[in-house]
């Protein structure tokens, strides 16, 4: 992580108001390229939101119906109701959030470990855990579903976090982050006396902040949207997380389109705001897992 | 030439105001000022690579104000040389002329004379990361000697090199230049490399012109306060005083000096011209408080009973209200011949001959004759 | 530890006895900070991939333990018709897939990567479809690629073009979920390319102009090169997230339409969680496994040779 490169994330970032620069053109001809990819980025989404709105009918109509007669805002109540929607959104909840601390706890004391203490089989232990970040998950999917039948925790949320509760990702990412640190403030406070756990948490996280943040967003984003470890493990629909409720709900109501944009649009909801939000932070994380090759 | 040039970024910052300036042909011409002046700016829109947001800048008879960059033949070797990284040495070097679609054995023969005048012929297949800060900075002057341009643009190119490196570089330059004759223009905030390289300097602050003309003109009658604190090291030590009836007071400082109008003045004494007072020399009291030898003279730094205005170049008093004076005796320097080396806090007292005095205006700053 | 030592000295310094020196010890401190996440991934990692292993020479149906069959899974899976075909798929989505996102992300970051009015909106447009989910994907091209009802065929019939069967003909499904996925992770690619864009110094493409060189000489000379190892990055990536199709087809084409999709890790779930072949799914995990670091050892391999990284 050279800081060149951190500095042209945050002006990536920073979104930058634009110069006034002089034209021939009224508009310059970017735009001609632009504004159509934007539709086209966005044409998806717009539908999803209008075909949510109208009814189950003329969501199936032909050609397709832009001005719905009326906001069938209602189709989102009788959504929710039809699926355990309250259930999904707060299994999702859990498991994004549990993961989440749990991966900045355990990484964070693992990485520190990594990057600053000297122990016995350090480096070695360091590399066995990077391999397995090379190993698809696929591989792991089936023992994985066995040692949790194993450990009970099947069809429960509990199963869906288990696994995830630590990354080699979050270990690697932190443990190269701490490593820019300036070691001089460390060193100063383990004179002064203060346990190693100390130090990290008074010292070395409080200045850790945008590389842990980096690593929740990059967690609860893919916490959020995980689909295939729920698929395996849950079998009760009240046990869902989001992404398998609307699988789910898609499968249950297969023709009543309405329905279906209606519950893909409550459950990307929270995602996108989020994004709107802290665009800087969820930008700057993505940028990082480019950067960081 | 630049014609009553003017730049102001978006923002409101005036980068440079109003600025004349013309070059001759083959001349080396240096724009040099603290930071922050105009000259890199300068030195910008004359390549091309800022527009100027009212005035002409003209190459030869051209306007080129509209031209760009490329089309502008002109070379410049930047602060950071910003050299291809990922290109060799060689391919580097060519690179502009590929541009120019230059046939193959054409360039390497170019090429070639370019590397053995800068002696990079054994750093032909490196990379830049490979390279030292030095070798750095001559392929950055090989990629702009190799074209052969009308000008040649220089932004600081030796500030990033140590300094035995620098006073090589520096007399590398000027033989560079002897041989070549090639216009060329020199951005610097190093007076001394200004002096030393220059056939005409032109001195900015804040975006406007200063002074302009040869070094030895620049230090022996400096047009205003600024140049003078500028121009020569140690600076100048400038101090508040008045005149009266053909003579001349700065504290304690009294000499007879004819045509000067009645009122407040600043005076300027060069260190290197305050020297042990000899009977009859106009001189003053100077309690020394560090020596520093420097081998072949001694800086000598203390103070003066007199009213000081700066010693250094970084207050602006270019033009407008000058900063008021701290004290009644304060800092100054001396260049002292090393075997009289004077002790720490004796005080000594130091003589200079009237014609080594220098007279600004106290409103305006301006030389007065 | 020397400083400790010297402040030590001098005080009335007790020897710590055995049990405190191990309590400080920076070696039990180390193991103390590393055991939670070496005890998860041990559990969750590493333990399973030897499993995994010691499954694909089983035959299990997750319900009873299995029984060690050897290689029978593996040579079976070297007959399988079906898996064959799963790879061919694959390997078509794949090669059709990282070339056409990658490209497609360059062009879009040079795009993006310039002061316009809108600017922001533009980029913001380019990057949500990367934040809403894979199922979320699915399900929305499901609907525009119907082939009564969709807005893509309804655009077709506008144009006068004719209705095609999307994601229900056998022949151009697979070409949809391509279309599908690039639209869910352009932003990703557009974001890496955009920060490494932003990381070439300034200077450089001055000192081009200057050089006399267009502005798309420029590019291809200067600013091509030097967005090779995001380029890498971003091909073994899309490489190996696409050897691992999965949620797409499950949401839209279950496979179909006649296993035009199945891709290998579909095959995978089909196996393992519909037909109970542990033993076989593991195997097929396995291979998927050798593949993808074979494919991305190689293309390490070739970009190590081409592509300069500056320091």
């Amino acid at each position: 992580m050279a800081s060149t490169s951190t500095a042209a994330v945050d002006r990536l970032v920073r979104l930058d108001a634009p110069e006034k620069p002089r034209r021939r053109l009224p508009f310059s001809p970017w735009h001609l390229f632009l504004a159509p990819v934007a539709v086209i980025m966005l044409l998806p989404l717009i539908w999803m939101v209008i075909l949510s709105l109208e009814t189950s009918s003329e969501a199936q109509s032909f050609p397709p119906v832009v001005l719905p007669t009326g906001l069938h805002f209602h189709n989102y109540v009788t959504t929710w109701n039809s699926e355990p929607f309250g259930n999904f959104f707060l299994n999702s909840a859990i498991y994004s959030l549990t993961t989440v601390a749990s991966n900045l706890l355990f990484c964070s004391l693992a990485g520190y470990a990594f990057a600053r203490l000297k122990f016995w089989g350090r480096d070695v232990l360091f590399i066995v855990l990077l391999a397995t970040l090379m190993v698809p998950f696929q591989v792991l999917l089936i023992p994985t579903f066995l040692i949790v039948k194993h450990l009970g925790l099947v069809d429960s949320v509990g199963g869906l976090i288990m696994p995830n509760l630590c990354s080699a990702f979050g270990i690697f990412m932190l443990r190269q982050f701490f490593r820019t640190l300036p070691i001089e403030l460390e060193e100063a406070a383990r004179i002064d006396g203060t346990s190693r756990l100390g130090i990290l948490f008074k010292i070395v996280l409080p200045l850790s902040l945008p590389a842990l943040a980096t690593l929740g967003i990059i967690q609860f984003m893919w916490s959020w949207n995980d689909f295939l470890w729920p698929l395996i493990i849950i079998d009760t629909a009240s046990h869902a997380p989001l992404q398998l409720g609307l699988a789910t709900l898609q499968g249950a109501h297969r023709s009543h389109w309405n329905l279906v944009m209606a519950g893909t649009v409550m459950s990307q909801i929270p995602m996108i705001v989020a994004f709107l939000i802290a665009q800087r932070w969820f930008i700057r994380s993505i940028a990082f897992t480019g950067i960081k090759q | 030439m630049l014609d009553d040039v003017t730049k102001v970024f978006p923002g409101g910052t005036v980068a440079v105001d109003g600025l004349s300036l013309e070059i001759e042909d083959g001349e080396f011409m240096i724009l040099v000022g603290s930071s922050g002046c105009g000259k890199t700016t300068a030195l910008r829109m004359v390549a091309g690579l800022e527009k100027p947001t009212t005035g002409t800048i003209r190459i030869g008879e051209r306007i080129v104000n509209q031209v760009s960059a490329r089309d502008r033949d002109v070379a410049m070797v930047f602060q950071n040389y910003a050299l291809y990284p990922h290109m060799t040495v060689y391919r580097n070097l060519a690179y502009p002329l590929r541009q120019q679609r230059m046939p193959r054995d054409a360039i390497r023969r170019r090429v070639q004379e370019v590397a053995e005048m800068l002696s990079l012929e054994t750093l032909m297949n490196r990379r830049p990361g490979q390279l030292s800060g030095g070798q750095r900075q001559r392929v950055a002057m090989g990629r702009a000697l190799v074209r052969e341009p009308a000008v040649f643009l220089l932004d600081e190119p030796l500030s990033n090199l140590d300094a035995r490196l620098r006073v090589q570089m520096r007399a590398g330059l000027k033989r560079l230049h002897g041989r070549l004759g090639v216009t060329t223009v020199y951005v610097t905030h190093d007076q001394v490399e200004a002096m030393t390289l220059g056939d005409r300097i032109a001195v900015l602050s804040e975006g406007k012109l200063q002074q302009l003309g040869p070094p030895q003109e620049l230090y022996d009658r400096p047009a205003n306060v600024f140049v003078a604190g500028f121009i020569g090291s140690p600076p100048m030590n400038l101090l508040r005083g008045s005149a009266h009836d053909g003579r001349v007071n700065a504290g304690d400082l009294v000499l007879e000096r004819a045509g000067l109008p009645d009122g407040a003045l600043i005076v300027g004494l060069r260190p290197e011209s305050l020297r042990p007072a000899v009977d009859g020399m106009p001189s003053i009291d100077f309690r020394v408080d560090v020596v520093e030898p420097l081998g072949d003279e001694l800086i000598v730094h203390g103070s003066l009973p007199a009213e000081l205005i700066a010693t250094s170049s970084d207050t602006d008093i270019a033009d407008g209200a000058l900063p008021v004076a701290n004290g009644t005796a304060v800092e100054a320097v001396a260049r002292l011949d090393p075997r009289e080396r004077p002790a720490e806090g004796s005080v000594i007292r130091l003589g200079i001959e009237p014609d080594d005095i220098h007279v600004f205006d106290a409103q305006t700053g301006v030389a007065i004759r | 530890m020397t400083a400790r030592a010297e402040v030590t000295r001098g005080v009335d310094y007790r020897r710590p006895s055995l049990w405190q020196r191990i309590i400080a010890s920076e070696h039990l401190a180390g193991w103390a900070f590393v055991a939670p996440a070496v005890i998860l991934i041990a559990v969750f990692a590493l333990i399973p991939i030897g499993w995994s292993l010691l499954l694909s020479f089983q035959a299990n149906n997750l319900l009873a333990p299995g029984h060690y069959i050897g290689l029978a899974n593996y040579r079976a899976l070297s007959k399988d018709p079906q898996f064959r075909a799963a790879i061919g798929h694959t390997i078509v989505y794949t090669v059709i897939f990282v070339p056409v996102s990658v490209l497609a992300a360059l062009g879009l970051a040079v795009a993006l990567n310039r002061k316009l009015r809108g600017i922001r909106f533009y980029r913001l447009a380019v990057f949500i479809p990367l934040v809403t989910s894979t199922v979320a994907t699915g399900i929305v091209f499901l609907w525009l690629l119907d082939p009564t009802f969709g807005l893509v065929n309804y655009a077709l019939h506008a144009l006068g073009l004719p209705q095609q069967g999307f994601l229900q003909d056998p022949n151009q499904a697979l070409y949809c979920i391509v279309v599908m996925t690039v639209w869910g992770w352009l932003g990703f690619d557009v974001i890496v390319y955009l920060a490494a864009l932003q990381g070439i110094p300034q200077d450089l493409l001055e000192a081009s102009e200057i050089d006399g060189a267009s502005k798309w000489a420029t590019f291809r000379s200067v600013v091509l090169p030097l967005l090779g190892p995001a380029t890498l990055f971003l091909v073994v990536w899309s490489t190996i997230n696409a050897l691992q199709l999965f949620d797409e087809i499950y949401v839209t084409t279950h496979g179909g339409p006649l296993g035009a999709t199945t891709v290998i890790v579909y095959y995978l779930y089909q196996q393992a969680f519909q037909f109970f072949n542990a033993g076989y799914g593991a195997a097929i995990a396995y291979v998927l496994f050798v593949g993808i670091l074979i494919i991305t050892l190689f293309q390490l391999w070739v970009g190590r040779k081409r592509v300069y990284y500056v320091s």
